[in-house]
């Protein structure tokens, strides 16, 4: 491909350049040989995964691809493209996200189960043509308004996007430092595309936690004497602790991006202030790219990108165009209502989103407002359910003291709320099935997506299921999971005779998979010790999993010595993986409710041969 | 003091319309079924017409005076399936 003038960044592709001593990336491990990985190292990287997926597959093909650190990313990417490949990027790495897409007969690359890795020997890159109109990833929405959407981007519309950033906000050789999956199109974008395409380095693993933030800051700056860029989203800059010594790193940052989520004011306030500089945030979406920009400290009315054009319609409509989008000169309408300002716009939020129930039309926003107005209660969020009875399910986040702890908490509850809707709604539009959380179930874009809503209604479906309510992972090795006993577990009766309970070996069932689904663990359970189940648990019965992984190895893990503060959303799974073939795993889990413990004990797994897609 | 086959509706009634808060317990045989009481709803109303159906034989209007009165609670429900059941 030559270097047309009308090319972007991308279609430029300025990792195939002779520059050996150029830097790509930097290593983020204090005791690396060098802090560098040069476009030399790189381009041998790229031939590596070249030398695995031509093994695996001679002609262009499609592969699914998932990494935790953006550099190998970066790598197995590039290599795809230039064999003439179309990648697929899950929006998570859940085992049933990733058997839905083995649908699509893509072979798995990076750090999933069974995925295929690089060759361990270094090769010749080769480098082939990206045409602009071929489709170079196929991306998955968050499904916070509906199903989870497929989306392709053409080479030449990630092109078109990543000309406009370049720009707009010139990267200039800063560090860039990702707290956000590149596995969505904002990451993908500004995590890995924009520092690889505009020559400047970027973090080869991801900054996952605040210390680790302030560790790379004050290493990168006493090695380069140079800025760097952080990009992030609103759960991480919410949880900023005040307590690192932020000062020590004042002016080393010269931007914050933000996206997913529109930042809460005084979150963007307090980042701004620990932080030492402005957050840009970006507004838009999968399916349309960037949209507009804000630094809400100047305006809280968003800005449009260079290139994007918008309007609003009687309804306060968002519609827009822009060089990104599929149509580009096509006026495309979005969910968002808005109320343009002259040159900014202010959101609105989205428009009202309706439901049919028994045949008949409801406001799912009426409900959502009319829920969040009632004592106790802090959010709501009311969805249609995919099931037969088409009745809605109501997502409600309460204060502590409202939450119900057992089977009459939990009804009277729902009585009181049916009760207090009642005047307004019909009764037979009401909500049936009810979630009561204590924390907002987000995903790590900050999202109440699809994943999360699917997760908190799985027991409809699965009489096995505990009801899940939400988690907090304190690190890659343990989580704590709210939970409830559904009253229709099948379980549960004919246990006892007289009282349905939850049967221990349940129980330890529970543990299992939630530390497959939360934690990533796998294995087979060889051997439990300290099992006790002291109190009966019940139907109706809400209880709090903890879930703490140790794993025993002739070798710890050196490469990652940074503390980890609990965290949401933080799924990270990254470490061990190389090991985890000579390990035993140890899984303690406790099932602990208001009343008291009901249940703990050690399970001992071992790694299970060729199960991955089991 | 509940019947046997007031426990079995009871059953009927929450796995059909997949109550998931309700326990057997939590019906009380003399409360109404709708709106107050246990707050069913016309689409329940259709539902569990069509489980009396499948289960007993027994074959309701839909939408008529004596339909409402069978039913109005569990024991009134249990009187017609006493009644008519087929199956």
């Amino acid at each position: 491909m030559t270097n047309d003038a009308a090319h972007g960044p991308l279609l430029a592709a300025p990792w195939r350049e002779c520059d050996p001593a150029r830097t790509v990336a930097w290593q983020t491990d204090a005791h690396a040989e060098t802090p560098w990985r040069t476009l030399e190292t790189f381009q041998s990287d790229v031939g590596a995964w070249q030398a695995t997926l031509d093994a695996h597959a001679k002609s262009p093909c499609s592969w699914m691809l998932s990494t935790h650190d953006p550099y190998r990313f970066g790598c197995a990417l590039i290599a795809a493209w230039e064999r003439g490949d179309h990648v697929i990027l899950p929006a998570d790495t859940r085992p049933t996200t990733l058997e839905a897409l083995d649908a699509l007969d893509a072979a798995r690359l990076g750090d999933i189960p069974g995925g295929l890795t690089a060759s361990d020997t270094p090769h010749a890159p080769r480098w082939g043509t990206l045409e602009a109109a071929r489709i170079a990833v196929t991306l998955y929405t968050s499904g916070s308004t509906g199903e989870p959407q497929r989306l392709d981007k053409s080479f030449a519309q990630l092109d078109a996007e990543l000309a406009m950033h370049a720009a707009l906000w010139p990267l200039e050789a800063r560090l860039t430092l990702s707290q956000v999956s590149h596995q969505h199109i904002y990451g993908l974008l500004f995590s890995v595309l924009r520092p690889l395409c505009e020559r400047a380095p970027f973090a080869a693993e991801m900054c996952r936690y605040p210390e680790t933030l302030h560790l790379w800051l004050a290493r990168w700056y006493a090695q380069t004497q140079r800025e760097a860029v952080l990009i992030s989203a609103p759960p991480t800059l919410e949880r900023l602790p005040e307590t690192l010594d932020w000062p020590a790193v004042d002016g080393i940052l010269a931007r914050i991006h933000s996206s997913g989520a529109p930042l809460p004011r005084n979150a963007a306030e307090h980042a701004q202030r620990l932080l030492g500089t402005e957050v840009h945030e970006v507004y838009g979406s999968s399916e349309t790219g960037g949209i507009a920009w804000r630094i809400q400290s100047q305006n809280t009315g968003w800005t449009a990108f260079p290139g994007v054009e918008i309007r609003d319609d009687a309804e306060h409509q968002l519609w827009l165009r822009a060089p990104w989008l599929s149509t580009p000169a096509t006026w495309t309408p979005q969910a968002d209502r808005v109320v343009v300002e002259g040159t900014r716009f202010q959101l609105l939020g989205r428009s009202d989103r309706i439901a049919k129930v028994g045949g008949k039309r409801v406001s799912l926003t009426a409900f959502d407002r009319a829920l969040g107005e009632l004592p106790d209660v802090r959010r709501a969020h009311c969805t249609p359910l995919p099931r037969r009875d088409g009745r809605l399910g109501a997502i409600v986040e309460l204060i502590p003291e409202a939450v119900p702890h057992d089977h009459d908490a939990r009804r009277q509850l729902i009585q009181a709320l049916r009760a207090a809707l009642t005047p307004r709604f019909e009764n037979a539009v009401l909500p049936r099935y009810w979630r009561f959380v204590e924390a907002w179930p987000r995903d790590a874009q900050g999202k109440l997506g699809a994943t999360c809503l699917s997760r908190l209604f799985a027991d409809l479906d699965d009489p096995r299921a505990p009801r899940w309510l939400g988690e907090t992972l304190d690190g890659p090795q343990s989580a704590r999971l709210i939970l409830e006993v559904p009253e229709r577990l099948a379980y549960a009766e004919g246990h006892f005779a007289t009282q349905p309970v939850v049967p221990g070996v349940v129980m330890v069932r529970w543990a299992l998979h939630a530390a497959r689904e939360s934690l990533g663990l796998h294995g087979v359970c060889r051997d439990m010790t300290r099992i006790k189940f002291p109190l009966l648990l019940l139907p109706g019965e809400r209880v709090t999993l903890t879930l703490d992984v140790t794993h025993d190895s002739p070798r710890e893990a050196t490469h990652d010595k940074v503390h980890h503060r609990a965290h949401n959303n933080a799924h990270d799974n990254a470490h061990n993986d190389a090991h985890k073939n000579d390990m035993t795993t140890r899984l303690r889990f406790t099932f602990t409710s208001q009343r008291g413990t009901h249940g703990t004990g050690t399970l001992t797994l071992t790694p299970q041969e060729g199960a991955h897609h089991a | 003091m509940t019947s046997e086959l007031e426990q079995e509706l009871k059953h009927l009634i929450i796995d059909t319309l997949e109550l998931e808060d309700v326990t057997p317990e939590d019906i009380d045989p003399d409360e109404p079924l709708f709106v107050e009481g246990l707050g069913l709803d016309s689409i329940d109303a259709l539902e569990l017409g069509l489980a009396l159906q499948k289960r007993y034989g027994i074959k309701l209007e839909s939408d008529s005076d004596e339909t409402r009165h069978h039913f109005r609670n569990l024991r009134t429900l249990a009187a017609l399936v006493e009644e008519r059941r087929t199956a």
